[in-house]
């Protein structure tokens, strides 16, 4: 198993799209640092001034990018597993099917969810920089600590339930591109129409429950849920999911 | 012993166009040793029993063992001990040739040594660190033969081994083919191309439309697949034809020849009835029977239809 999760972990790291996605990140990073030193006045007393303490709330804004990296690295992973053929010469080395594919959910998650730590990580080390040279620290402490790491911390997670729940898709479906649809089709049609016709609903909603996870319950809801819960209710589903992945693929043929 | 043991198998593929049998209740026992020819043309569902037997495809109705395990369920306890290619090898595009085959051996215990002897043993010892994106078919062929050599296995299952290769390699091929059965390795090799196999197999069984049309030694098959007979060869055509046939002989004219019915052991019957005539031979020869013909007869002359 651990051969496997290795060999794994090791093709994720080399895929392409992967490159592409830290790419555009440290792209992004790299913009939003210029930004935000061309913004903030390095004068004390003068406005606006960076203020580091507002990196927890960025962070809270790029889980959504975050979350959506994952889930396209999670379902390409797999899809293109399927695309190439290459799961066909997995299999005749290793003809343990569910081993083969937890394997290959495990490497994805755990990968996706260091990318993401370390993607906040560059970008926090970059707007610490601008706060230090053109802004101000002022209010960095062990709490704003603990609550900047708290939020990438749950981004990340995020992300890493995203890349399973993509994966799953994408492995019921066979391929990448069912996954993405899927995913669209869920969040732009059927979580709009449960929160137009059936607002009691709304709670078992992914993104309510990926809002009420990444703040903390900060946001006001028509409902109550903890962080904890939201996290038990959306690693059920991305659980469930995986499930019925594992199932289908123990049952298919490998044509 | 049977090291691969098919029993009543039958592989139905269900679509939105319908149902397509692909295997129709194959039996097949592949002994210990030596190169087993798996022939049939395209279609004749020789993948489709390659991947049942390697667990990729669930059969619809009956079994398949290998190395005495029962497939799928307990491949896994037999797998270190069987290599296989199934149709065109995968591997990952953006991973050198090498590090496909340190990540599959790894999966087993397999060091970096192996992995470079077979690379050597299949000739990509040059081109192991290029990316496999960057390979030709022939090279990807290759190293899918080299992939399935590495756990130094007592059975290759090896699906059309000779793809995308050209002459040489093709050469090569067959030449690792009889080198590895010779070992004492049993080579399981599926293939449309009876060149491929002709020389090289010991066994062979021939399918058709899913199911098995002959099966034993190469030289059963090919007794049993056409009657013995002669080729006999005179100036006067005619005459000689005649003077056969007049001496209760059953002869036939075949390609500026004359075909005569009777074994080979008999040749002195012809010689005599054509002398006595006058008639002189410019050629006489055993009528050879040829594996391809014997696959082109039985596989033509299989009556039953896939289902729709």
């Amino acid at each position: 198993m651990t051969a496997l999760l290795a060999g794994e972990l090791r093709r994720m790291w080399s895929r392409h799209l992967v490159r592409i996605v830290i790419g555009l990140a440290l792209l992004g990073i790299a913009i939003t640092g210029v930004i935000v030193a061309v913004r903030s006045s390095p004068e004390v007393g003068a406005d606006p001034r960076f203020p580091l303490t507002m990196l927890p709330d960025i962070l809270k804004g790029t889980s959504i990018p975050l979350i959506i990296a994952g889930w396209l690295l999670g379902a390409s992973f797999i899809g293109a597993d399927w695309r190439v053929g290459t799961i066909t010469t997995l299999l005749t080395w290793e003809p343990r099917r569910t081993r083969v594919i937890v394997a290959k959910v495990v490497a994805c998650s755990v990968f996706v969810f260091a990318l993401a730590i370390a993607v906040q990580a560059v970008l926090g080390g970059i707007l610490g920089l601008d706060a230090a040279f053109r802004g101000t620290t002022e209010g960095v402490d062990a709490t704003w600590l603990r609550e900047t790491s708290g939020v990438a911390v749950r981004a990340a997670t995020l992300a890493s339930v995203a890349s399973v729940i993509g994966f799953a898709v994408a492995s019921i479906g066979r391929n990448t591109a069912a996954a993405l649809g899927a995913g669209f089709a869920y969040l732009a049609v059927i979580e709009n129409l449960v929160r137009g016709l059936r607002p009691g609903w709304q709670r078992w909603l992914f993104t309510d429950n990926a809002a009420v996870f990444i703040t903390g319950g900060d946001v006001s809801f028509t409902f109550e849920r903890t962080m904890l819960q939201a996290l038990v209710l959306l690693a059920a589903y991305a659980a469930a999911l995986f499930a019925v992945g594992v199932v289908m693929f123990r049952a298919r043929d490998v044509n | 012993m049977a090291v691969i043991e098919v029993e009543g198998l039958r592989k139905e593929y269900r679509s939105r166009r319908g149902r397509t049998l692909a295997v129709d209740g194959l039996d097949l026992v592949v002994p210990e040793g030596g190169v087993f020819a798996f022939l049939g043309p395209n279609g004749a569902g020789k993948t489709t029993t390659i991947r049942c037997l390697l667990g990729l495809v669930r059969p619809t109705a009956g079994r398949c063992r290998l190395l005495g395990a029962e497939t799928p369920k307990d491949l896994s306890t037999v797998i270190r001990r069987v290599g296989s290619i199934v149709e065109t090898p995968t591997f990952f595009p953006r991973f050198s040739g090498r590090l496909n085959l340190e990540l599959l051996g790894r999966l087993h215990g397999i060091g970096r040594k192996a992995v470079g002897d077979v690379l050597e043993r299949v000739g990509l010892a040059d081109r192991a660190d290029y990316l496999v994106k960057t390979y030709s078919l022939g090279m990807r062929q290759r190293l899918g033969i080299g992939a399935a050599l590495l756990k130094d296995p007592e059975v290759l299952i090896l699906d059309e081994p000779a793809n995308g290769l050209d002459p040489a390699g093709i050469k090569e091929v067959r030449e690792l083919l009889r080198r590895l059965g010779s070992e004492g390795r049993t080579i399981f090799v599926s293939s449309h191309i009876l060149t491929e196999v002709q020389h090289t197999a010991d066994r062979v069984a021939i399918l058709s439309r899913g199911k098995s049309v002959a099966s034993g030694p190469v030289g059963e098959v090919l007794a049993a697949g056409r009657s013995a007979g002669l080729i006999v060869r005179v100036d006067d055509m005619a005459g000689g034809l005649e003077a056969l046939r007049s001496a209760g002989i059953s002869a036939s004219p075949d390609d500026h020849a004359i075909r005569v019915m009777l074994p080979p052991e008999e040749a002195a019957t012809v010689t005599r009835t054509l002398a006595d005539r006058g008639l002189y031979l410019t050629e006489l020869r055993p009528d050879e029977v040829d594996l391809e013909t014997v696959f082109l007869e039985l596989t033509r002359e299989s009556p039953k239809e896939p289902s729709p």
